[in-house]
């Protein structure tokens, strides 16, 4: 789904630090959505941190890399990091690629689904977001 | 904002500053120079991969591992460190990182220009000259709830050991990087012949900055931000932190934007084929190929070499003009066909 000219799937939530999380049942997958792949430029690398990191919701558990300034990776729910995109280590690309697709970076089992209902799910809440978001970080 | 303006520091505190402030909160600029050579590597990085620390050893350097992006460089009194610290909230600074750097750039780039050196800002995060070299690195990130971004004006570069201390995979393949540094990046002795009184340049760097950041009110060290510092030194200092391992493979040298050496290499059934590149806006400008395999006749190897040359870097580029080369030469490589070399230089389709 186009929204003010990103590719933002519908079928996906959204947090405010531009990841997104897919509801797979017992499993979420997140990934960093194309409005940040956009703006961070080309991605160098992408810190994949041991599975079973204890995740809580809006802290940093990880560092990304792009255009020499270090970034954080938030956890967009608290649980378990179960997985991690083991391909990004040498390819951190698949980000700027397939952001949605074969650059997920990291699968969190959920501690408590509910904490999804915090995040943006509707197109009318992503589009509202986005505007102030293009307002803040591309209009300037 | 505050001003701290540290003149010489110890190499250590001349990098802690900014991360002490980061996490303090601290909104800031701060600049300063290391009394003495150290060098510097990226966050991501595995020092123990990408830097030669047995060289480092013998000359005394100590190595840093930096919370900021980027690769190894070697920094010394020659360098006038500026960093600048704001809150991520903080209204009055960019959001979009591209135009953080190129905002931030501004004040040394017109303090060059004062000094009669013509630079501008080039993306992604490079200053350079008019005549399109490097004057300045840059880089930043997200410390805490900070932002911060990181720079240097460059008096004057130790091109000899900046190159030294880079772990390379093949001895031969240092000079082409000092070379290449040597071309595509320089200093205000450079372009100058001369290095301006260093007062001098830190208080128009001062003046500059002012018009970006506002007033600066100058402001020494407190206690808060020295144990800061000490506590930082401890965890920075620390084999976990420092040589903390990283899956990252070094795949080379960045020089500056559009101009780096690359290495590659490849296990064929002949032996183990190494190579380094200088690649320009993805054309392979210089390749030296290394290795145990056996070619024959030797001599006709740099001719090779010179077949590849101004090939862009693709795969579907190399490999005709690999194979063109042993048909009109003669040359043989037992158990190293065409393609494993194009594998060697890792190029990608």
């Amino acid at each position: 789904m186009d929204i003010r000219g990103y590719n933002m799937p519908e079928d996906l939530y959204y947090e405010e630090n531009h990841f997104w999380i897919r509801d797979e049942g017992d499993t979420l997958v997140m990934g960093m959505d194309d409005f940040a792949q956009l703006l961070a430029g080309e991605i160098v690398y992408v810190q994949l941190p041991d599975e079973g990191k204890e995740l809580k919701a809006g802290k940093k558990f990880a560092k990304i890399e792009s255009g020499k300034w270090l970034g954080k990776v938030y956890a967009p729910v608290s649980g378990e990091l179960i997985a991690v995109n083991e391909e990004l280590e040498t390819n951190p690309g698949l980000i700027n690629d397939d952001c949605y697709g074969k650059g997920w970076m990291f699968k969190i089992k959920p501690s408590d689904k509910g904490e999804l209902d915090n995040l943006m799910r509707t197109v009318e809440e992503i589009d509202t977001w986005l505007a102030e978001e293009i307002e803040k970080y591309v209009t300037e | 904002m505050y001003l701290f303006d540290l003149g010489d520091r110890p190499w250590e505190q001349s990098m802690l500053i900014f991360h002490a402030l980061a996490r303090l909160g601290v909104e800031g600029i701060d600049i300063v120079s290391p009394k003495t050579p150290f060098v510097s590597i990226g966050y991501f990085q595995d020092a123990k991969q990408e830097v030669d620390l047995e060289y480092c050893r013998k000359e005394r350097l100590p190595v840093f591992r930096r919370e900021i992006g980027g690769g190894t460089v070697y920094l010394d009194n020659n360098q006038i460190f500026y960093h600048i610290i704001w809150n991520r909230e903080n209204g009055h600074f960019p959001k979009k990182i591209s135009t953080i750097y190129e905002h931030l750039s501004a004040a040394p780039i017109e303090t060059y220009g004062e000094f009669g050196i013509k630079a501008r800002f080039r993306e992604v995060n490079d200053v350079m000259t008019n005549e399109g070299r490097k004057i300045a690195g840059l880089g930043g990130g997200d410390i805490a709830e900070s932002m911060v971004f990181v720079g240097s004006l460059i008096l004057d570069i130790d091109y000899e050991k900046m190159t030294r201390a880079i772990k390379v995979p093949d001895e031969k393949f240092r000079d082409k990087i000092f070379k290449t540094m040597k071309e595509n990046v320089t200093s205000m002795k450079g372009e100058l012949g001369i290095i301006p009184p260093r007062d001098e340049i830190v208080r128009v760097l001062k003046e500059k900055y002012e018009k970006t950041l506002g007033k600066l009110e100058s402001v020494n060290l407190n206690d808060d931000i020295i144990r800061k510092i000490t506590e930082l030194g401890a965890i920075f200092n620390s084999p976990e932190f420092l040589f903390q391992k990283t899956p990252r493979i070094p795949k080379g040298v960045k020089i500056k934007e559009g101009i780096e050496i690359i290495y590659g290499m490849y296990k064929a059934k002949g032996g183990l084929i190494k190579s380094a590149q200088e690649i320009e806006n993805s054309i392979i400008k210089y390749i030296d190929i290394s290795g145990d395999f056996t070619f024959f006749p030797k001599n006709r190897l740099p001719d090779l070499e010179e077949t590849i040359r101004d090939t862009k870097r693709k795969d579907k580029d190399i490999i005709p003009k690999i194979k063109e080369f042993y048909e009109k030469s003669g040359a043989q490589s037992p158990g190293v066909e065409p393609q494993d070399i194009t594998k060697a230089i890792g190029a990608g389709k």
